[in-house]
């Protein structure tokens, strides 16, 4: 065994060839200089998302960030704040929306849920109203 | 929250509420009283949950809109209490406002599960997790 190995490594030191250019850059200014990093998990997300044409929450934990004020994109908030997912709301049409509250301001945000959305957090976000038994149950009760 | 420490100046922009104590909901037309049973300022309608946009929660004090807000969803605090968020139909502001004890139940429980009536992915899958 030990012959064999020594045999083996001499082999790859003589075969070895320099490393192969790499056009592909990983650092900033490169393929994923879109991507941004939840404040909330840490996770890498890039920019497209399927669904939607403005990605503006993280798809593991639904933080979003505090950078619009009145126009969805216009970045002139200077909050900069870590909005949380407060509730869900339904449009008319069926469409779920997550309602973000953002930690610092109060300042509230509908956002449009995304194809590759944590389904568990969403759906622990539509149930919140129904978990705490008590409230809901006096309310069913009383109807 | 910013809703309670503004009610002063709203209050005071809008005498008519005070004097009187009353106001004319703006969907169902009803008209309730401003106190609640608690002595709480009531600021939706108890019968159908609808409110006014009569203040601005971005730039702050009280706004000229006065566009109709409809509820859209209920949110609950940590403390476990239900939180109406209203959406103004004229500019889509969102606020949040605590219920009262004598809001229309039907309609809070009907605005809770409506979520669940359409799905946007199946939910039977949620039953091995």
């Amino acid at each position: 065994m030990p012959r064999r190995a020594k045999n083996s490594g001499r082999r790859t030191q003589r075969t070895r060839r320099p490393q192969r250019h790499k056009d592909v850059l990983h650092r900033r200014g490169g393929h994923r200089r879109h991507d941004f990093r939840c404040v909330g998990c840490r996770l890498d997300v890039s920019l497209d998302a399927p669904g939607t044409t403005h990605r503006n929450h993280c798809p593991n934990c639904l933080v979003s960030l505090h950078v619009d004020r009145r126009v969805p994109g216009d970045r002139a908030a200077a909050c900069r704040g870590r909005m949380e997912a407060l509730s869900m709301s339904a449009r008319p049409d069926g469409e779920w929306m997550i309602i973000h509250e953002c930690q610092s301001c109060g300042e509230l945000s509908a956002n449009r849920i995304a194809g590759d959305d944590n389904a568990l957090a969403l759906v622990r976000l539509a149930l919140k109203p129904l978990r705490d038994s008590s409230v809901a149950h006096r309310m069913l009760l009383r109807l | 929250m910013s809703s309670t420490d503004k009610t002063p100046s709203h209050t005071s922009r809008t005498p008519n509420t005070v004097l009187a104590g009353t106001f004319t909901c703006a969907w169902c037309g009803l008209t309730v009283s401003a106190a609640t049973v608690d002595g709480t300022r009531r600021n939706h309608c108890p019968s159908c949950v609808h409110s006014q946009h009569v203040l601005d929660h971005v730039e702050g004090g009280p706004s000229d809109c006065r566009g109709r807000m409809s509820p859209i969803s209920v949110a609950v605090l940590r403390t476990g209490d239900w939180m109406v968020i209203h959406r103004c139909v004229r500019c889509d502001e969102l606020t949040s406002s605590p219920i009262c004890a004598d809001d229309n139940q039907l309609i809070l429980m009907r605005m809770a599960v409506r979520p669940l009536a359409q799905p946007p992915f199946p939910l039977e899958a949620f039953g091995d997790l």
